[in-house]
């Protein structure tokens, strides 16, 4: 099992008032799984994918990532393994502004101490995969949106992570442009990779092979989706 | 995160903001440029007196009335001693067995003639034998004053090289009179230019032997009496000796302090040394506050650019920056930013002082422990300053940073 979770509960304490935003979630997932968690604002989904991304701590529970349990590490464990194990894509792209492609693509790989020549190597053969390989020298404003989340994208491979964490990947993107981002998402699949997409969207969730609900810091369902939409348009008849 | 990749960042940071680097980094250019402008005149001075002070007059000591005179009290209180005369030249030349000369002098400004022709405060001096090495003067042409001409008491004089050009221009000097006060001289020699000292000229001098200088200007009073020791360790003996005699000729009881003043180049060397030590305090005082007010705007913009640029400490946390990776890009920056300040300084205080060394009469020479000195200087105030916003940037919660817009 790549990700095992036990019992899961996340508190805060907002003034004297105490927030149950993860309420006791059990949750598994193997290796080359398409999985979409989906819910309203407020029912725990983002709380979720902090945890699953160890950018946050249960407060209580267990989050098993590859049999090695989250929760008890220390800060600069919880680097490493964000550095190795988990590529993530945000919404709102979040590339350093004053990098260009390349740079940007490389970043995971300077805090994983990989020497120049190889990193430069590894973000090209990244980039060249999502199909940027004209566009490395150019910085996020010379590039369109759905160019930047593929900069993204390749941002989130190179490394070879476990699990590739996506939040609302096509929040800021037009339907059209969305649609090529979920086609990378399915080929990245394909090629064998964890992908975990966080969505409030049903068309978007529609695209994962696996949708977990989530309501009131709970899962409220978690269904094999029967009819996945493939990248190219409405879920075809004859799938 | 190595730390080439950190100072391409932080150059970069530099480069993108010129304008806001430049205010930034101006207390500190302020701060180091001044410590290497003024290290660099002490240093020039410390070699000037090197050369000039203490080679010309090593192992001497003077005996006057006066001594070493810093206010007005002091001066009239000394006033009153008794005058070094003839008999306290002949005591001390009998007495000091660790002297290898005893050379008496006296001066006075006095306007000097040659027809027409006046220079006007010229340093006119009485000397006895021996003044050309305490003096360390050499002839240009025609000779030095000699034993003779002082017990002759005879109206000659050796003049100096600005004398010669001013009164007589292309005409040679050696043979003919100039006029000091009332009475004439012959001029039988012309010593060589020893050029400036502090601005002032050494070579605008009148010398006559020391009894003729008595017999003309006798109401001018009192010698001054230079002692050269046989070397350097014998310093101190001819010191004590000349003491010992000078307060036995004056008939001074033990505890009583000395009718007389003894200054030797210590003296000279400790008042330059007042002096520079003053200065470089001042210097000190001056360039740290202008480096820690440096180091406050340093800390202020650090914190603004922690700020502005949270959510890209937020991505970097999120793609594997562990804290000491964010600590260690904020402090190359904060440095790289100080350090870029303190080579602009060290730059600019050097040229400031080469140049005033060039145009005035002030020596200057920049020093390597003053720019080590400009370099380690300007990297701590980065590191001290750069510190607290490196450990916010560091301390940022990753999920807080990511929401920040």
């Amino acid at each position: 099992m790549l990700i095992s979770i036990r019992g899961l509960h996340r508190v805060y304490q907002v003034g004297d008032q105490e927030v149950r935003a993860l309420d006791g979630v059990d949750l598994d997932i193997r290796k080359n799984e398409y999985v979409a968690i989906m819910g309203p604002s407020g029912s725990g989904k983002s709380t979720l994918m902090n945890i699953l991304g160890c950018l946050d701590t249960p407060s209580l529970g267990s989050y098993r990532l590859k049999d090695a349990e989250i929760g008890k590490m220390s800060d600069d464990e919880l680097a490493r393994i964000r550095n190795m194990e988990i590529g993530f894509v945000f919404q709102t792209f979040n590339l350093l502004p004053r990098a260009d492609a390349l740079h940007n693509v490389e970043l995971p790989l300077v805090y994983a101490g990989m020497k120049h020549e190889q990193r430069r190597q590894r973000a090209k053969e990244s980039l060249e995969l999502v199909g940027l390989a004209d566009r490395m020298k150019h910085r996020p404003n010379e590039l369109s949106g759905g160019q930047r989340q593929r900069v993204a994208i390749a941002r989130a491979l190179v490394n070879k992570p476990s699990i590739i964490l996506a939040d609302e990947p096509t929040g800021n993107l037009d339907s059209r442009t969305g649609e090529e981002i979920m086609m990378a998402f399915e080929n990245i699949w394909k090629q064998g990779n964890t992908v975990i997409l966080v969505t409030h969207e049903a068309d978007i969730a529609e695209h994962a092979r696996r949708i977990v609900r989530m309501k009131d810091g709970r899962v409220e369902s978690d269904t094999i989706n029967p009819h996945p939409r493939s990248a190219s348009g409405p879920a075809p008849a004859h799938a | 995160m190595n730390l080439r990749e950190s100072i391409g960042i932080a150059l970069g940071g530099v480069r993108a903001n010129k304008l806001r680097s430049f205010l930034t980094l101006l207390g500190t250019i302020i701060g180091v440029a001044s410590v290497i402008a003024v290290l660099s005149f002490v240093e020039g001075l410390n070699r000037f007196v090197k050369e000039k002070l203490l080679n010309a007059g090593a192992n001497v000591l003077v005996v006057d009335k006066y001594g070493f005179i810093t206010s007005q009290e002091a001066f009239e209180e000394a006033n009153k001693r008794p005058d070094v005369d003839w008999g306290d030249v002949v005591a001390l030349r009998q007495g000091v067995r660790h002297a290898s000369m005893v050379v008496p002098q006296a001066g006075s400004a006095a306007a000097v003639r040659n027809g027409s022709k006046v220079m006007k405060a010229v340093s006119v001096g009485g000397r006895g034998a021996g003044y050309d090495v305490v003096d360390d003067l050499s002839i240009d042409s025609g000779r030095h004053l000699s034993e003779f001409d002082d017990e002759e008491r005879r109206p000659v004089c050796v003049i100096g090289p600005e004398v010669a050009e001013e009164l007589f221009a292309n005409l040679d000097p050696l043979g003919r009179t100039i006029r000091v006060d009332r009475w004439t001289f012959e001029i039988v020699g012309v010593t060589k230019a020893k050029g400036k000292m502090f601005g002032q000229s050494q070579d605008r001098f009148v010398i006559v032997p020391i009894r003729t200088f008595s017999k003309y200007w006798q109401e001018r009073g009192s010698f001054s009496i230079a002692v050269k020791s046989i070397d350097e360790s014998s310093l101190p003996l001819a010191e004590q000796e000349s003491r010992n005699i000078m307060r036995a000729r004056r008939h001074q009881r033990p505890g009583q302090p000395d009718k007389f003043g003894i200054t030797t180049s210590e003296t000279w060397l400790e008042l330059y040394r007042t002096l520079t030590g003053g200065i470089f305090i001042l210097t000190i005082g001056v360039a740290a506050i202008s480096l820690i007010v440096g180091g406050i705007v340093i800390m202020n913009i650090m914190l603004v650019s922690v700020t502005e640029r949270t959510k890209e400490i937020g991505v970097r946390k999120a793609l594997g920056a562990r804290r000491r990776d964010i600590l260690t890009q904020f402090l190359v920056e904060s440095t790289t930013l100080s350090l870029s300040g303190g080579l602009i300084g060290i730059a600019l205080g050097a040229g400031l002082a080469l140049l005033v060394g060039a145009v005035s009469p002030l020596p200057a020479a920049v020093s390597m422990p003053a720019i080590v000195l400009g370099i380690v200087m300007s990297t701590a105030v980065g590191v001290f300053f750069g510190s607290y916003p490196a450990v916010r940037a560091a301390r940022l919660d990753p999920i807080e940073a990511l929401r920040y817009e």
